[in-house]
This record gives C-alpha cells, sequence and structure tokens, in this order.
C-alpha cells in the first residue's frame, strides 16, 4: 500500500493503520479501508493545493501530477504558493482526526 | 457466525462512511475547479482516458478491486466514469513504475481485472506455457505475406486501409509459421485477420521451450492472446503471428500496424509497455480484432 506522493514527506498514517490493526478485518477488508484512508487524504490535499493556485498554477500542477514527477511537482508547488507544505499538514491533520473518529465509532458497533 | 456479523458491520460501516466522504470531495474538487481539469483533458493526449474522471482517478491511490467504492456516486460523475476508466486505474495500481515482468502476484492481478472487464478468461500461462513475460515495450512490426505472391498492392481490402497501413511496408521474410494461406484463392477471412491482428512474441525465449521446441511452436503457432494499452485502456484479442523480437533490442514484442496503431502504441523514443495474456478459448468463440467492453 505504499505510494509515493509529492506530499510523502509530510503524511503521517501510523496511528490510523494501528486503529485499524485492532479491528477484526479479513486481509481484502483492511486493504480496501486503508486505501480509502489514503483517498481521503489524498483528494483533501489535491483540493487543499488547487485551491491555493491561480488559474495557470492548477494546470502546471494537474499535468506534473499526472506524470508522476514528485520532485517537479512539489517545486513548482513551492515557488507558486506561499507556505503550501504547511497548508498540505494541515489539511491532512484535520482529515486524519475525522478518520480517526470514524474508526472509534466503528469499535463501538462491535459492543 | 456472530463474530463473523460483527465483522462485517464494522467492515461496512466505515466503507460507507470513507466512500461518502471521498465522493463528497470528488464532487467539491470536480465544482471548484473544473476549468483545469477540463484544459488538462483538451491538451493531454497521452492520457486519453476519456472523461475528466478519469483523469481525476488516475491522480488517485489505490482502491483495490472494489469499485463499488465509486458505484453511488452523483449521477453526473457515474455518468463519466467507464469501464475503461476504472480499467486503466485498476491496471495503474496493480503494474509496477518501471517495466518489467511482472511478479506471479501481479499477474494473477491483472488476470482477474482483465477476465472481469471483458468476460473471458485470460491468463499469463495457458496449458503449462507461459512467455518469459507478460509486461514488456512493444515495437512496430511490418506487414506479413500471407500466400506465395502477396505483396503491398495486392495486401488491403479497401483503400481506407492502404492509405492507413501501407507506409509500414511487408517483411522481407515470412513470418515464423510461414505464410498463412497456400495461395491467394484459399485464403480465409481468418488468415486475414490473423495477418492484421498478430503479434511478434519471444516464443523462443518462453521457460521449456529449447527442451521441447516442437511442441512450443506447436503451442504458440496462431495461439490467441489480449494485448492492452495499460495507459489507454485500449485492448485487441490477436494471434502470435511471429517470433521475436530479439532480445538486444530492449522490445520485449511486436505489433502489426493495425494492432500498433489501435492500441495507439510507437517504436522508437516513444515507444511504451503493453500487457500480454493468454486468452482461454478452447471453442474458438472469441473474434480477433479490437475488443469492446
Amino acid at each position: 500500500m505504499k505510494h509515493k506522493h509529492f506530499y510523502a514527506h509530510l503524511i503521517e498514517t501510523t496511528d490510523v493503520v494501528l486503529e485499524l490493526g485492532e479491528l477484526d478485518l479479513t486481509p481484502e477488508e483492511r486493504i480496501h479501508l486503508l486505501s480509502l484512508v489514503e483517498a481521503n487524504i489524498h483528494s483533501s490535499v489535491i483540493n487543499t493545493v488547487l485551491s491555493a493556485l491561480d488559474e495557470e498554477n492548477k494546470k502546471i500542477f494537474l499535468k506534473n501530477l499526472m506524470l508522476s514527477d514528485h520532485t517537479k511537482t512539489l517545486e513548482h508547488l513551492k515557488q507558486n504558493s506561499k507556505d503550501i507544505e504547511d497548508k498540505i499538514q494541515k489539511t491532512i491533520s484535520i482529515i486524519k482526526k475525522e478518520l480517526l473518529e470514524d474508526l472509534k465509532k466503528a469499535k463501538k458497533i462491535k459492543k | 457466525m456472530p463474530k463473523g456479523k460483527k465483522k462485517n458491520l464494522t467492515y461496512e460501516h466505515l466503507k460507507t462512511v470513507w466512500t461518502k466522504r471521498h465522493k463528497e470531495l470528488e464532487k467539491e474538487i470536480f465544482e471548484k475547479h473544473k476549468d483545469s481539469f477540463e484544459w488538462l483533458s483538451q491538451n493531454s493526449k497521452q492520457f486519453a482516458v476519456g472523461s475528466l474522471a478519469g483523469l481525476f482517478l488516475l491522480t488517485s491511490p489505490i482502491i483495490p478491486k472494489i469499485p463499488t467504492a465509486f458505484s453511488s456516486a452523483s449521477a453526473e460523475i457515474n455518468k463519466i466514469i467507464d469501464k475503461k476508466i476504472f480499467l486503466v486505474y485498476d491496471l495503474k495500481n496493480i503494474l509496477p513504475s518501471e517495466v518489467r515482468p511482472l511478479t506471479q502476484e501481479e499477474e494473477a492481478n491483472v488476470s482477474e481485472v482483465l477476465t472481469r472487464t471483458y468476460g473471458f478468461r485470460v491468463t499469463p500461462e495457458l496449458e503449462g506455457k507461459r512467455l518469459n513475460t507478460s509486461y514488456g515495450l512493444i515495437g512496430q512490426e511490418q506487414h506479413l505475406k500471407r500466400y506465395p505472391g502477396d505483396n503491398m498492392l495486392t495486401h488491403f481490402d479497401n483503400p481506407e486501409d492502404a492509405e492507413k497501413y501501407f507506409k509500414y511496408g511487408m517483411a522481407p521474410g515470412l513470418g515464423a509459421w510461414r505464410y498463412f494461406a497456400y495461395s491467394k484463392a484459399e485464403i480465409t477471412q481468418e488468415d486475414i485477420d490473423r495477418e492484421k491482428y498478430y503479434i511478434a512474441v519471444q516464443t523462443f525465449l518462453a521457460p521449456g521451450f529449447n527442451e521441447n521446441v516442437r511442441e512450443y511452436v506447436n503451442f504458440f503457432k496462431y495461439r490467441k492472446m489480449l494485448v492492452v494499452n495499460p495507459q489507454n485502456g485500449k485492448a485487441m484479442v490477436v494471434v502470435v503471428g511471429d517470433a521475436g523480437p530479439a532480445k538486444w533490442t530492449g522490445k520485449s514484442l511486436g505489433g502489426s500496424p493495425e494492432v500498433m496503431t489501435y492500441l495507439e502504441r510507437y517504436d522508437g523514443r516513444q515507444r511504451g509497455p503493453v500487457l500480454y495474456f493468454f486468452i482461454d478459448d478452447p471453442d474458438d468463440k472469441i473474434p480477433l480484432g479490437p475488443v469492446s467492453m
């Protein structure tokens, strides 16, 4: 489940993975939920980044993203959006908090 | 039994909540930045997946084997996420970033995706035989002589095909299986299709080939395969019509002009990879040519 993204250095999901590890899930279910965690984080980050760019730079960003050129993507973002790494980190932190809340609620279903 | 049920409830709950959130995020992104995705769709030929949603999916992380994650998306998004996009998306998440022989697990995952997508069994190994790889760079081949006397002036059925494919020329020698028919009078539609939709694969590098040459040659001769461009989801049912290319070329297989054109694959510096798997079609019911989903 390791996928390198341009924001890979800003992401830490150990807590979510550990919480998921405590649930009684089949390997397929666990992998699927982990991929949903990743997809939710990814979409949140993309939303944040696009919202922080002007129209021209949005296009450049999307093109870099499609080419999976992570170094170029990050460099371009740093040059064209102030404090973008802080913004991404904040976004990840918010979505992770929501996911952990969901996990808490899910655990209660077992009882 | 109760344990199993509880486990499923937890999973179902999280799946529902997280899928819903993901869909809402996608919708928000589309609504807020639609112009940018539209621009990308119009200006990036190499990402020919046919829709804005497809472009977005290609940038997303894996959601393996569970396409229902998107099944109840808003009507608008659902409408534009077609099977081809799921195929590209699924394959992107299985295939390595570099072009190399797939591991057994990767091959099994690809088989599952292709079999599910096309509705017939697709496999890297058939009757205990496999090729040296099922994922490799494809090069351009030329037309093959179908019968004695076949040449560039007799080769095409219609002016449209001649205009499209004349430039690729005809291979000076015969294919690995010699002529497709003994004479012009005896050529059948099957022979014509076999030449049109052929690939050349490295039969001579197949594990076990040197120990049982005759058996392997018989197995590979006109063996039906599915060849897929994983980057645009275009697929074609083809036959093994020739042996090659040589190992030193760095290419793993070659495609006829018709195959390469349909898959949108090019030789030279722009060359790219394809997947090529055997089709299990004992009754010979699956027709050659482009595959629809």
